[in-house]
């Protein structure tokens, strides 16, 4: 339950300021967003975005269950592939938390046990190349 | 003005105590202590954090389905002042507040026989395996011996006469 998120990458650089990616100033999206974001008409507006220079890859390639943007589509496939991301296609695969759920939990309602979503990773166009 | 309950823990927040995050799509996140805004920030699951109140229910510690639990609700329509109706209230309420926490103090003490009853079993598992240790496994064998040498004897003298 309880288990540390650092596995076998203890001299890693990314998880030397662990206290900075904590704080609110720079959140990065929660579950129950992506939720939001997986939604078609939502997704379908996200893996096409208009070419914004600000971000890396100019927002082309984006991958909506880890809202992380790619710099190509060689990348982009290849974190597919990652521990990462299946790790969070599986925290998503059980419908978010939600304050409603909080206050069932003390003792407003009964209990209702959250549904499986099914979750696939995107698809990528093959000719884009 | 209203008990509002923790995000993360669902314990009380009374008005002036805790905190809240509105995070950038508006929505409300509201903390009864530090602990939990901290968790919260480090994208903990309640639902898999042992202390928090998600986490009993969703693994079956507590009482999840019960009429008792349908009672706490939150009502958005403002009533009247009436002193009848809210002496009964609070009498109601109770009255519910002590039924629940007989059904979920009985709740508990069912769940907990189960335990008891597999640690039984393995105890006597436990001494059936190793009653080589109490007793010696060839304990008693001589003189089983010597009672069948008896017997036999005893037969071959009969036969003889």
């Amino acid at each position: 339950m309880g288990k540390s998120k650092q596995v076998g990458n203890h001299k890693s650089d990314k998880k030397k300021n662990i206290a900075k990616t904590w704080k609110t100033k720079r959140r990065t999206k929660d579950l129950d967003q992506i939720h939001v974001d997986m939604i078609p008409t939502n997704a379908a507006k996200l893996l096409k975005q208009d070419v914004d220079y600000d971000v890396a890859g100019c927002a082309q390639h984006y991958c909506l269950h880890c809202a992380r943007y790619f710099v190509d589509l060689k990348t982009l496939k290849e974190h597919f592939k990652t521990k990462v991301h299946k790790k969070r296609l599986k925290q998503l695969r059980e419908e978010p938390y939600t304050q409603a759920e909080a206050e069932r939990a003390a003792g407003m309602g009964s209990y209702i046990p959250p549904k499986k979503v099914e979750v696939h990773t995107q698809q990528v166009e093959e000719d884009m190349q | 003005m209203r008990i509002e309950k923790c995000y993360f823990c669902s314990g009380p927040v009374y008005p002036g105590h805790g905190m809240m995050f509105v995070r950038n799509d508006c929505k409300i996140f509201r903390f009864c202590k530090s602990k939990c805004h901290k968790n919260f920030k480090k994208k903990r699951n309640p639902r898999k954090t042992r202390w928090t109140k998600a986490f009993r229910k969703a693994a079956g510690k507590e009482l999840t389905v019960d009429n008792s639990l349908e009672f706490e609700q939150r009502r958005n329509i403002p009533v009247k002042y009436n002193r009848i109706l809210w002496n009964k209230t609070v009498e109601a309420m109770k009255k519910v507040e002590s039924i629940k926490q007989k059904r979920q103090a009985r709740f508990i003490m069912n769940r907990l026989k189960k335990g008891k009853e597999l640690e039984k079993a393995e105890a006597i598992n436990e001494v059936k395996k190793n009653i080589h240790l109490i007793k010696a496994p060839h304990a008693g064998q001589a003189r089983k011996l010597e009672e069948k040498m008896v017997q036999k004897l005893a037969e071959d003298v009969e036969m003889d006469d």
